[in-house]
């Protein structure tokens, strides 16, 4: 079929700011859009710069958006995403570009970097392989399949306004190592973990389980980390008491009590978080959405306060 | 990295070169497994007598000693290190079966073995803390008295040439797939190192061995594992036949590579070949189909979904089409058991070398077995070397050589052919006389074209004209490696007169022990054809006979 | 038409006029709504992420509660919407996983079938009640008014689970009912991105920051307002505007609109009765337009 490509292009050494440039070609039906950007690179224009090598959604090299969503070119077929006939290509995004589609991975790699990316077996060797269930390492695999593309990035809506969390790709190396039966130092892993630019940093947008194209599912990995982080002992923080207060909120309710919540997110203790809150309280107050201080009973609430006690046990 | 991580943890100053970043090594791409014999009732020597046989008596088998003998720890090594390998009941590393073998030997991580190895070694050299240039591209190994002095390589990202100064250089740089369209291989296997190497002084052996690999898509050549039909799967024509009984009555779908990939050829040539999607009866169908789907969700995840991609098909319920396709060099940079190649401080280990233990066809499942035993050996020789030499200077010329060579590249009027249309061109021929059947008219044929590819080439055009990320300029250079291997490849297999492991010959079919029973090894000569010897085969202990699967 | 009415917690706590307005716009368009008023919060991914079997329980009785009633559910908020859809999703595919939360629910005589149907009252406009028929029920088209879309992440990912796979054009029906109401939807970056809402306690910079970067954006893009269907969005972008305002040094001033707001003004409903003055960044620009 015949398909019109719209490709963003910067030369460095050339212009300051990026171009669209169209290319029309001929694809054929299981085509990828890799294909068919190998094709304007051999038989259109041999400077359009592109990283790819296998082919096979296994290295990694060809992250990059169509049609505004950040996916690997060798894995997406034209016919899928083609609107019009036309499919818009630009470089992943969260990442400085260097020249047309081919980014700099460097802040990418140094939080990779950032998370200790290696098992730390026990000290005390074993005669030979370390004695493991299959289902943890199932597990594990279904982290380690992450081929570092940095798709997951590429949208992440945390990393767009502080470059400095470590992001999904990074956090889900960690959730490898923490998940592995095998690794030795999961306390302070998630000690570290859980500090600024961490775990508890995520917003839960869920771009990057819809971009990755492992489905690795970083964002559900960063929730096993906080999970983990709690079954270790580390409970002294914001994000913890949001969700150990919405639990005894819903438990005791059936529903959420808002105000509550903001309180006791910031801990009772934490007078100047407290103080913070003041000023949007009273604006919410003024504009007559202060919830109520008096939070009440859905009916059934009892059959609520069951579950959580059936479900969760004595934890909440 | 298993050769870098070794020099490193002999204290060695390290620095890896690569021109992509290291864990986009094709290595990433191989699915099914490693061999190890870690059963309790395998031995190294079973082992090694599949690998010996795989290769019809052509590997060299002190080597191939090494390997299945280093085999088993090596395995156990990457475990410790975090490689996440499948675990039986009893929380063992569990085995698959593959291809050629005589046991199930192949440990593996579903069907991303190569990926789960490959990031667990680079995990360690971030461990370790080994200097790595990434997206460097080399361009000239130099010598210096007959020693190597180090390189010279371009930094893409500025386009700068670079000198870098080594008392040692291990080459591990994967194969030249790409000399065949189409190949199992990645877009980067162009024989860089095999070619650096030939012009630096070391010989190429065994070059006339290409693996074409039994299972692979007809719409852009991507494998499908091996660990298919080791966990079951089976190879069927177009009247519903499990046609490998007639070639391999007692492996069937597990017979060596080379037996495979003829006999679905056979299948094929004689018209019980299934539709290809392209128009063509080119293929046999791999079924999985009496499997269950669970099972193959978790073993088999990667190929699932690279034929729901590339093939639209789902092989929990219908039955793949596949055909023979270029996967494996087992040629290469003539090393021994160390690494080592004829110009002292130049290593190879890994695809690009030549040990030889995959002889005339590679097992399934020991190339990245093959990577880290000699890679490891490699790393360890080298580090040791290095100790013991001073450095050579590397004079400032190779620097000015690598840019005048561009200068001269860039400068080239744009009527010529494209770099695309001579890469293409080269493919094709290579997959039309060097692939699984070859005859001498044929090769001949080839070689000569590869002669006049060899001219337009030099004066193919670089359109990108630019110093930043010129990609341009890259293929420009592995066009030139590519076409030096297709050379050796063709000039090794027109003088083998004989048919042996993967390369058969329908003017000579038989395999003759008597005239043949030797390695053919290639020497570089400038502007002139290559220089022919040969190297004999060690055999220990396993004296040849006929191969029967 | 009728739907089991789901309005979610914080139509019934911080956003009060969310509540009335969707009240409101439903009977005037016609649509019966049956409130289930003993109905669970869903948990709004925070409990979840706690633990999934809770959560997933929690709406798997809600769920078995909408089929007591016999219609689709109907939910006002993004958040909710998205979390039901997973739950749904993974009861739906799951028989034994559903056996099993079932019989969490069983002490309360209530056991889900699997038949739900989950639909936020953006796409029951769109795909049950049509455009059309919502077209002719406007009398004030809001023409001259430049809104843009802010949906909000829970009713955009994962897509699967949405039924986005399958129906694409969910994630453009904002635009096509702020075109319905006569007004103009206003495209920028921002209107599939984050509010910022879930991390507002655990780092208020960076939520702030997102509040401030999308209400900048669809200003920059000429937008007199934002109209989101999430009441999680609107509580972010509508009380941390000053906040974000402070920290950006620039005015922002944009009315942040729920989604029956913005309708209920199209089909002559009066300011107070969709109680735009219950906002913190004052509605004016809008109902002035409106008036008009």
């Amino acid at each position: 079929m015949q398909v019109t490509y719209l490709v963003k292009r910067l030369n460095p050494e050339r212009e300051r700011s990026p171009r669209f440039e169209q290319f029309s070609l001929e694809v054929g039906e299981y085509d990828s859009v890799l294909d068919g950007l190998i094709k304007v690179r051999e038989e259109l224009d041999g400077s359009l710069a592109l990283r790819c090598s296998c082919r096979a959604a296994i290295c990694g090299s060809c992250a990059m958006r169509v049609n505004g969503e950040p996916r690997l070119m060798c894995k997406t077929r034209v016919r899928d995403v083609a609107e019009d006939g036309q499919v818009k290509v630009e470089p992943i995004g969260n990442l400085p570009v260097l020249k047309d589609l081919v980014v700099d991975m460097g802040p990418f790699w140094e939080k990779v970097r950032a998370v200790k990316p290696w098992l730390e077996p026990p000290p005390e060797k074993p005669e030979r392989e370390y004695l493991a269930p299959n289902e943890a390492m199932r597990e594990v695999v279904g982290a380690l399949a992450c081929v570092m593309c940095g798709a997951c990035v590429s949208n992440c809506t945390v990393w767009e306004v502080d470059p400095n969390f470590l992001g999904p790709a990074a956090l889900a190396k960690a959730h490898r190592f923490v998940a592995d039966p095998r690794n030795s130092d999961n306390a302070e892993r998630l000690k570290q973990l859980g500090e600024y630019t961490g775990i508890w940093d995520c917003t839960h947008c869920f771009y990057c389980v819809q971009a990755c194209p492992k489905d690795v599912a970083p964002m559900e990995r960063i929730l096993a980390l906080r999970r983990e982080a709690i079954a270790h002992g580390y409970t002294n923080h914001n994000g913890v008491r949001h969700s150990d207060s919405f639990a005894q909120s819903v438990k005791q309710s059936g529903s959420l009590n808002e105000g509550r919540l903001a309180v006791e997110s910031q801990g009772y203790l934490n007078l100047p978080a407290l103080l913070g809150l003041l000023p949007v309280g009273l604006r919410a107050l003024r504009a007559g959405k202060m919830p109520s201080p008096f939070h009440h009973k859905r009916p059934g609430a009892a059959h609520v306060k069951r579950i959580f006690e059936k479900v969760e046990g004595p934890r909440s | 990295m298993r050769a870098a991580l070794e020099a490193k943890r002999r204290h060695a100053d390290v620095a890896l070169i690569s021109k992509v970043h290291p864990v986009r090594s094709h290595s990433v791409a191989a699915q099914g497994g490693i061999n190890a014999p870690l059963g309790q009732s395998d031995t190294w020597e079973s082992h090694a007598y599949d690998t010996v046989k795989g290769s019809d008596y052509l590997g060299d088998q002190d080597a191939i000693e090494a390997l299945s003998r280093e085999a088993a720890q090596a395995v156990v090594d990457l475990e410790n290190m975090g490689v996440a390998f499948y675990r039986g009941p009893d929380g063992r590393l569990a085995p698959r079966n593959f291809g050629g073998a005589s046991t199930a030997r192949t440990y593996f991580v579903g069907a991303i073995t190569g990926h789960a190895i490959l990031h667990v070694m680079y995990e360690q050299l971030l461990r370790a803390g080994v200097k790595i240039y990434e997206e460097w591209f080399v361009t000239s190994l130099v010598n210096e008295g007959g020693f190597t002095a180090g390189l010279v390589a371009q930094e893409l990202l500025t386009g700068r040439f670079h000198p870098i100064q080594a008392k040692a250089i291990i080459l591990c740089t994967g194969g030249c797939g790409r000399v065949y369209e189409p190949s199992t291989n990645a877009l980067i296997c162009t024989g860089d190192g095999m070619s650096l190497a030939w012009r630096a002084g070391a010989p190429l052996m065994d070059m006339e061995m290409v693996q074409y690999h039994p299972t692979t898509l007809p719409s852009n050549g991507a494998l499908m594992t091996e660990g298919a039909r080791g966990d079951g799967a089976y190879l069927r024509n177009a009247l519903g036949d499990r046609f490998m009984s007639k070639y391999a009555p007692n492996k069937l779908e597990l017979a060596s590579r080379d037996v495979v990939s003829r006999a679905e050829q056979v299948e094929i040539d004689e018209g019980r070949g299934v539709d290809d999607g392209l128009g063509a009866k080119s293929c046999v169908y791999l079924d999985c189909t009496h499997l269950p789907r669970e099972f193959i969700l978790e073993r088999l995840g990667e190929i699932y979904e690279i034929a729901r991609q590339f093939a639209n098909v789902d092989i929990t319920t219908q039955p793949v089409p596949v055909r023979p396709g270029m996967h494996y060099m087992m040629g290469g940079i003539k090393t021994n058991v160390d690494g080592r190649t004829r110009v002292p401080g130049l290593y190879a280990a890994g695809e690009c070398a030549c040990v030889s233990v995959h002889g005339g066809n590679r097992l399934g499942a020991n190339s990245l077995l093959d990577t880290v035993i000699f890679g490891r050996r490699a790393g360890a020789h080298a580090a040791e070397f290095a100790r013991q030499v001073e450095f050579r200077p590397l004079s400032e010329g190779a620097v000015l050589d690598s840019e005048r060579r561009a200068q001269e590249v860039l400068g080239r009027p744009a009527n010529g052919d494209s770099i695309a249309k001579v890469r293409m061109e080269l493919g094709q021929t290579m997959h039309q006389y060097a692939g699984v059947w070859r005859d001498g008219k044929g090769l001949n044929t080839a070689l000569s074209r590869i002669y006049s590819l060899k001219e337009r080439y030099q004066r193919a055009p670089v359109q990108d004209k630019g110093k930043v990320f010129n990609t341009n300029l890259v293929f420009h250079w592995e066009l030139g490696y590519m076409l030096d291997n297709a050379e050796a490849i063709l000039v090794s297999a027109i003088h083998r007169t004989e048919s042996r492991g993967a390369h058969y010959r329908t003017d000579c079919p038989e395999r003759d022990d008597q005239s043949w029973l030797k390695h053919i090894v290639l020497d570089y000569r400038p502007g002139a054809a290559p220089g022919i010897q040969y190297a004999p085969v060690t055999i220990t202990r396993w004296k040849p006979e006929k191969r029967v699967y | 038409m009728k739907y089991a009415w789901y309005p979610g917690c914080v139509s019934q706590g911080g956003c009060p006029e969310l509540y009335t307005s969707m009240a409101k716009v439903c009977s005037v368009l016609g649509i019966e709504l049956e409130e289930l008023k003993g109905a669970a919060c869903t948990g709004a991914g925070v409990l979840t992420e706690r633990n999934p079997e809770l959560a997933d329980t929690l709406n798997a009785r809600t769920f078995a509660m909408a089929e007591q009633v016999g219609a689709p559910l109907l939910t006002n908020c993004s958040t909710c919407q998205g979390v039901m859809s997973q739950a749904n999703a993974k009861l739906q595919a799951d028989a034994k996983y559903r056996a099993r939360v079932n019989g969490h629910l069983a002490a309360e005589g209530l056991e889900y079938k699997g038949t739900a149907v989950v639909k936020h009252l953006l796409w029951a406009l769109v795909e049950d009640y049509g455009l059309d028929n919502f077209k002719a029920k406007v009398v004030r088209p809001l023409a001259g008014l430049k809104a843009a879309p802010f949906y909000g992440c829970y009713i955009l990912r994962p897509t699967k689970a949405l039924g986005i796979d399958e129906t694409p054009a969910r994630r453009r029906y904002l635009e096509l009912l702020i075109a319905a109401c006569g007004a103009e939807p206003v495209d920028y970056d921002g209107k599939f991105k984050c509010c910022g809402f879930p991390i507002l306690t655990m780092n208020e910079k960076n939520s702030v920051n997102m509040v401030g970067t999308h209400t900048l954006d669809a200003k920059g893009h000429g937008a007199h307002c934002m109209v989101t269907p999430c009441p999680l969005c609107h509580l972010n972008l509508d009380g941390y505007q000053i906040k974000a305002a402070g920290m950006k040094g620039q005015q922002i001033n944009i009315p942040i609109l729920h989604l029956p707001q913005l309708l209920g003004l199209a089909l002559g409903l009066s300011a107070k009765e969709l109680r735009l003055n219950h906002h913190i960044i004052s509605t004016q620009a809008v109902t002035a337009l409106a008036k008009a």
